[in-house]
């Protein structure tokens, strides 16, 4: 991992595109264990995650998808009667959704299981979104057939049964208070038939086996190299091959810009002059964000609305009939929360963390927390950010919005200024985005991927990070 | 549409959400906080509407890019000036968009013998003579204490096709009262109500805007 200090994230942390250019998903990387109870599924899934040394990386256990016991049921597993080992104690519909889900790069919630009550906690869940890669283990990993074919790569860890056996009896009895005779009774009664039965065979659906679990380091090591590599494969168009595109000469159909008034080229003048003030640069960049914000109020859809004035006359008026969410792509996108706030007083404002890896030009995402309004009928969302160049950090950021559930025509993309290039690349991904941005430069220099005439850096300007 | 407002008025584009401001400040039931967040929405939008209406000329910057670009430089100095009392609640939405602009002020009440609007007070910038003038005042109804206000300027030596009038919501009687007489000053208005009702309040109106923004309505 490299590491730049200064202005720059820590390169290599962030994640890339889970999609294509075009902005349709690719799908994530799954890969299932199975093995037997205390055969060091979860071991070696840690390993594997350890080594790919990737934030993205999501860890499912089957545990999340046990069914809800029935009050009689749970008396039972009180007194460990339960067969908590049989292939019909799991939710398998469920477990399928969340991994196709998940396959599809969507957000999912997953449930929370309680083993006090055999009860999934209530209106609690993990969120689970932006997975490249998705481990998923359990003993019964490898047994539904629909959820099989759902696996890139099937793992089934083989450890010798009397390891597996002294293991367990060392858990339970340190972990769980159980004495001896109890935990061979149930070994007994349910984990040895079980596995006997329904566990071992599903060796045979497994792509690899992993004699001795985590203690065979070879084959975790070739797992993670061919896990990589499968990543590797699944790269996009860098800024750079973007920024390269030839647009054609008409701006997309769903793309808004600011009819060119006096104030909006004279605000434009005083932005981009270089011998701007700080002071001046931001007093004129949340002017100009307050019209970019009220010209994309009118996307909006309004509705008949009658008042009656203090002087009791009726009016036949408007309302709004949305509500509105901000999104900010950080940093720069940040620079028109001002803009919003003055038009919007209480809107809710989500954001994301957008950075280009300085060493191969891909958009990177950092950080994403959402205001969870966003999948509420009628709400609008503004995502926001300062300047489209090739447009990488829009497609990703509305990527991020529609993996959350968000209908494509309920987002509006605003900037200050943008690049042909971008508006193309956006609109052909998303054409239902509508797109409003207050002035469109004709040049976006491929090498340095600033627009011009253009205005520099944005962001280093409004928050004063440039260097002197 | 039945009515064409003369040349010298410039009414906001009438988009949706400019009337969805206008049917939130016109109610009844809004709050004053409330009354005062869209008042000034709406006001930021008719000032930046007027300063389009100031000259210009061309001026080239450079960029960060060490680009040119071919932009343009609003030419002379502006002023606001405020008929007191409604007119100082547009004075945040000015300085909202022009920060440290010098601001007027006139107060102009009815003279209870003649019932003709009466010239209190004015204080000016001293350089006022050579300025744009901002005029504001949310309501244009008859037009009585406007046409004061601007014969006070012209009598501090503004010119008149320096005048630009800022208002809320004005109707086709005072429109008429003061382009009758000063046809060389603009008009910047956010809606045209129908006209005045028998007390010669703009119907439908809002009220008294003075006392909303301010809070001293009952």
């Amino acid at each position: 991992m490299k590491s730049k200090l200064g202005n720059h994230v820590i390169a290599g942390e962030g994640r890339p595109p889970w999609y294509r250019s075009d902005g349709q998903n690719c799908d994530c990387y799954i890969v299932g264990i199975a093995g037997g109870s205390a055969s060091g599924k979860t071991s070696v899934a840690q390993r594997i995650i350890k080594n790919l040394n990737v934030p993205w990386v999501v860890l499912l256990s089957m545990d999340s998808f046990y069914k809800d016991l029935t009050a009689e049921e749970v008396e039972i597993a009180h007194r460990n009667d339960w067969d908590f080992d049989s292939p019909n104690s799991y939710d398998y519909d469920l477990l399928l959704e969340t991994v196709t889900k998940l396959k599809e790069g969507k957000q999912v919630d997953v449930p929370i299981y309680d083993f006090e009550t055999h009860k999934r906690v209530p209106n609690k869940v993990n969120t689970v979104y932006g997975a490249n890669v998705i481990i998923f283990e359990g003993i019964f990993g490898l047994y539904d057939k629909k959820v099989l074919e759902m696996m890139d790569l099937k793992v089934f860890v083989d450890t010798d049964v009397d390891i597996c056996l002294a293991r367990r009896i060392k858990r339970d009895v340190a972990e769980r208070g159980f004495d001896v005779t109890g935990v061979l009774k149930l070994y007994q009664r349910f984990v040895k038939p079980s596995y006997d039965n329904y566990v071992y065979p599903t060796k045979k659906n497994a792509d690899v086996v992993i004699p001795r679990g985590l203690e065979n380091l070879v084959a975790i090591d070739l797992l993670t190299k061919h896990i990589q590599r499968q990543l590797q494969e699944r790269k996009m168009q860098s800024r750079w091959d973007m920024a390269r595109i030839c647009p054609p000469h008409e701006l997309p159909s769903n793309v808004v810009v600011l009819e060119e008034t006096k104030q909006i080229k004279g605000l434009h003048t005083i932005i981009r002059d270089i011998e701007t003030s700080r002071h001046d640069f931001i007093f004129y960049a949340d002017r100009l964000a307050t019209l970019v914000i009220e010209r994309a109020l009118n996307e909006l859809p309004y509705e008949p609305k009658e008042v009656e004035t203090p002087t009791k006359k009726t009016v036949h008026g408007l309302g709004l009939k949305a509500k509105i969410a901000g999104v900010s792509i950080l940093r720069a996108g940040g620079t028109m929360e001002n803009g919003l706030r003055r038009v919007i007083r209480d809107a809710v404002i989500g954001k994301i963390l957008i950075q280009t890896d300085p060493n191969n030009g891909e958009p990177q995402l950092h950080y994403c927390k959402l205001p969870p309004t966003i999948r509420e009928a009628n709400t609008y969302i503004f995502l926001m950010d300062a300047v489209v160049g090739t447009g990488a950090a829009g497609l990703m950021a509305i990527r991020v919005l529609l993996d959350h559930a968000v209908p494509e025509d309920r987002i509006v993309f605003l900037s200050f200024l943008a690049a042909p290039q971008g508006l193309h690349t956006i609109s052909r991904a998303f054409p239902k985005v509508r797109i409003v941005t207050s002035y469109v430069d004709p040049v976006l220099n491929p090498d340095t991927l600033y627009l011009e005439p253009g205005l520099g850096n944005f962001g280093d300007r409004y928050f004063g990070t440039e260097h002197e | 549409m039945a009515y064409q407002p003369p040349k010298q008025v410039i009414v906001l584009p009438q988009t949706q959400q400019l009337k969805a401001c206008t049917t939130i400040i016109r109610d009844n039931n809004t709050q004053r906080a409330d009354f005062i967040f869209y008042s000034d929405r709406i006001i930021r939008i008719l000032v930046e509407e007027g300063l389009n209406h100031l000259p210009v000329v061309e001026k080239t910057v450079v960029t960060p890019t060490g680009k040119e670009f071919h932009g343009i430089d609003f030419q002379g100095r502006i002023c606001g000036v405020s008929i007191m009392r409604a007119g100082e609640s547009m004075e945040q939405g000015l300085r909202d968009v022009c920060r440290s602009v010098r601001i007027g002020k006139i107060l102009i009440q009815r003279d209870e013998e003649t019932a003709l609007p009466k010239l209190y007070y004015a204080k000016f910038p001293p350089d006022i003579a050579s300025r744009f003038c901002l005029l504001l005042d949310p309501m244009l109804a008859t037009g009585g204490s406007a046409i004061k206000a601007i014969e006070t300027l012209i009598d501090y030596g503004v010119a008149e096709e320096r005048i630009l009038f800022l208002n809320l919501i004005s109707c086709p009687e005072g429109i008429a009262a003061v382009v009758a007489k000063f046809p060389a000053m603009k008009i910047v208005t956010a809606e045209i109500d129908a006209g005045l009702d028998e007390k010669l309040y703009i119907n439908p109106g809002l009220g008294d805007f003075g006392c909303r923004y301010f809070g001293t309505d009952k």
